[in-house]
């Protein structure tokens, strides 16, 4: 009688197994007469139609639901809350739909090609570049590179179409700085990135303390923020200037200048340090706004209102026959090649010429920038028809929960103050969701646990950035409905900033000013700021803007406050446990 | 208990399937690995090449970061555990991964203490 091991019987019936020997696989290699081998070249691999869907589709799935991650719970609650709570419903759903999905495909692919195509270059240059070439050298290709990223980040675009909604005889400063100066608005504020990344390079060498950066930047933005308040015309570009620090630091930034910086710091043998790598984002959020209100500053003393509204009249009189250039989609198409290829050839240029080294992975590379091309052209379509867009809508119709707006017929939908408190939860919630869902605070979170020994917690952190950020958008959206001058706002609480820097300790000083740049992302500031100017739009005020730069300064101070905190805590632990064993020991 | 020597069992019959699989797709070998009765499993992460570079155009899909899984199993396991794998993490579409078995000659881990018990006494039964 046989036996048969069961495993062995299932096997054989649900599977057909079959073995081949390694040995009639591997290739014969061939040699030449002296003896040596010649290189063997693996022939390439026939795809099958099967293989072909599975690779893609392994390839494409876990980053399109990255994405999905970041987009649908933000998408889904604005409309919920239109459809529940405000009973509208949504204009133009398809196109939104269409729109809030080319975000995702463009994020992806625009994710993908900067990990393939643009960080290689900036790692290349970070290390190549000290080694090549003297500190002055270096500093200016640190400078020209933050310009280029600033044209490169998607949030830009948001600023570009916000432009579009201001009325020039409100604010005629702000819509011509937003229209016809928005190319140089956009340089200036790629200037100050490029000044933070000169800095920040320069602070990773030297070791230099953040703290004395954070006053000296401070205090110039602060001062003319003081001035612009004397102006009533000056003032009305205050939202704007604040708010441009962050949208500056966003997935294209950060990553990018970090590489060459911590590259640029480990060939100059200071790249340890536990800290490198912060602080550039916090500089990178105020040299900006400084700029934008020395520009403001500047076109008020050449342009006067005249000649803008003479100019924006003009121009809404050719109004009808805008080339397709100048149209959306061939506009967000065109935005999009603009943004990238720049920095390409700059980065390009920077390798060639100055370094006269090649192209790694060529191929590769030529792929990844093909896809932030494509992807950002794509994100600056799905970011004009679906997340602006939608934006603009809920907000514009926010208002109806307390105020009897012309759009909506039965407004006001609730009594004064009920309807004010609704809007006001809405706005906390959204900006509370809409942080604890950013990828990079958690990426953060994870580096300070790891930085303070676990005293600071991953969990912690997250918890009081999106406090912070969600009272801010709440504050922010008060100072729209109320038109509470912003000023008012942002200098006491950067004030109150400053003080608490004062007294923290170098670690949270860094952690808490970052985490208000990593909270801002690419999907946060077109909704927000959109929101704003439809809330803006349908109030009647003036401007819309500030909502972001309150968004910005309150999780700084919710960190550094839960720093004091857990340190006069563990201090509080500490010395009982110094105490607890002086009496053992007694 | 102090009076009590301490013992060690061996564990023998053990074989190791290694599975290479790209970054981020160990979770899922890992699942099918105890789907198919495995008791766990070690995920290190390594970089390699091989098909990736022979798939021309495509070869962007395939990372070259992998994880690598190690599963312990019985040898009366093996095939069940190797099959499952196998077939879950598709290794038959060229860049998925390779996977290999690595004989054991013993291993020793946390064992319950009455299975032990249990167990000696069966085999002395047996050997009576």
């Amino acid at each position: 009688m046989s036996t048969v091991r069961y495993g062995q019987y299932l096997r054989d019936v649900s599977l057909i197994a079959q073995s081949i020997s390694y040995n009639m696989l591997a290739p014969k290699i061939a040699r030449d007469p002296s003896g040596a081998i010649i290189p063997h070249v693996a022939p390439p691999v026939k795809l099958q139609g099967l293989d072909v869907y599975r690779l893609l589709k392994n390839y494409t799935q876990g980053r399109f639901i990255e994405q999905l991650k970041a987009v649908a719970p933000l998408a889904i609650y604005l409309m919920l809350f239109q459809l529940l709570i405000l009973n509208q419903v949504i204009q133009d759903s398809w196109s939104i739909t269409f729109g809030l999905f080319g975000v995702i495909i463009g994020l992806m692919l625009f994710m993908e090609g900067l990990m393939l195509g643009l960080m290689p270059f900036g790692e290349t240059i970070g290390n190549l570049l000290p080694k090549r070439s003297s500190l002055p050298g270096v500093l200016t290709i640190a400078f020209l590179l933050g310009v280029g990223v600033t044209f490169a980040e998607p949030a830009i675009g948001a600023l570009k179409t916000a432009g579009q909604i201001v009325s020039v005889e409100k604010a005629p400063y702000l819509y011509t700085l937003l229209n016809d100066w928005s190319d140089v608005l956009v340089l200036v504020v790629g200037g100050g990135v490029g000044l933070a990344a000169v800095l920040g390079t320069l602070r990773f060498i030297y070791d230099w303390s953040l703290k004395p950066m954070i006053y000296g930047s401070l205090a110039p933005g602060l001062l003319l923020t003081l001035y612009a308040l004397t102006d009533p015309e000056l003032e009305k570009i205050l939202g704007l200037a604040w708010d441009c620090g962050a949208v500056t630091t966003g997935p294209v930034t950060v990553p990018l200048v970090l590489s060459l910086g911590i590259g640029i710091a480990s060939s100059a043998g200071k790249g340890s340090s536990k800290l490198s790598g912060f602080g550039i984002v916090t500089l990178a959020s105020i040299f900006p706004v400084v700029g934008v209100m020395l520009l403001a500053i500047y076109v008020k003393a050449t342009v006067p209102v005249e000649a803008i509204l003479a100019a924006a009249k003009s121009a809404s009189q050719v109004g009808g026959a805008l080339p397709w250039y100048e149209t959306s989609p061939g506009v967000d198409i065109v935005l999009g090649f603009r943004a990238i290829l720049p920095l390409v050839l700059f980065l390009l240029l920077v390798l060639k010429v100055m370094l006269k080294e090649k192209v790694k992975n060529a191929g590769m590379v030529a792929y990844g920038i093909g896809l932030t091309i494509a992807g950002m052209c794509i994100f600056n379509l799905g970011l004009t028809y679906g997340l602006s867009s939608l934006g603009s809508q809920t907000g514009g119709i926010l208002p109806a929960a307390f105020m009897k707006i012309p759009v909506v017929e039965t407004s006001p939908l609730y009594m004064y103050i009920l309807g004010l408190a609704i809007a006001l939860t809405f706005a906390w919630i959204l900006g509370f969701g809409a942080t604890l869902a950013e990828p990079a605070l958690n990426a953060l979170g994870a580096t300070v646990e790891n930085l303070t020994q676990g005293v600071f917690k991953k969990s912690l952190l997250i918890n009081a950035v999106s406090l912070g950020v969600a009272f801010g958008i709440a504050i922010g959206l008060a100072k729209v409905i109320f038109e509470i001058r912003l000023a008012y706002l942002l200098v006491p609480s950067y004030i109150l900033g400053l003080v608490l820097t004062y007294f923290s300790t170098e670690e949270f000083v860094n952690i808490g000013w970052d985490s208000a740049g990593v909270t801002t992302g690419p999907i946060t500031v077109p909704l927000v700021l959109s929101m704003g100017l439809g809330v803006g739009g349908a109030v009647g005020v003036v401007e819309g803007f500030g909502i972001l730069s309150a968004a910005s300064i309150c999780p700084i101070l919710s960190v550094l406050i839960t720093g004091l905190l857990v340190r006069i805590k563990t201090g509080r632990a500490a010395k009982a446990l110094a105490a607890e064993q002086a009496q053992q020991n007694a | 208990m102090s009076t009590e020597k301490r013992s060690i069992t061996f564990l023998t019959d053990v074989r190791l399937i290694t599975c290479i699989v790209q970054r981020g797709l160990g979770d899922t070998i890992v699942q099918a690995a105890r789907d198919a009765g495995a008791q766990g499993a070690t995920v290190y992460f390594a970089k390699g090449s091989g098909v990736r570079e022979r798939l021309g155009m495509l070869g962007v899909a395939v990372e070259v970061e992998k994880e690598v899984v190690n599963i312990v199993v019985a040898t009366e396991q093996l095939d069940t555990v190797f099959d499952h794998v196998f077939l879950v993490g598709q290794l038959d579409t060229p860049g998925m991964g390779f996977m290999y078995v690595t004989p054991l000659e013993k291993a020793a881990t946390y064992i319950p203490h009455e299975l032990v018990k249990q167990l000696q006494q069966k085999s002395a039964e047996s050997a009576k």
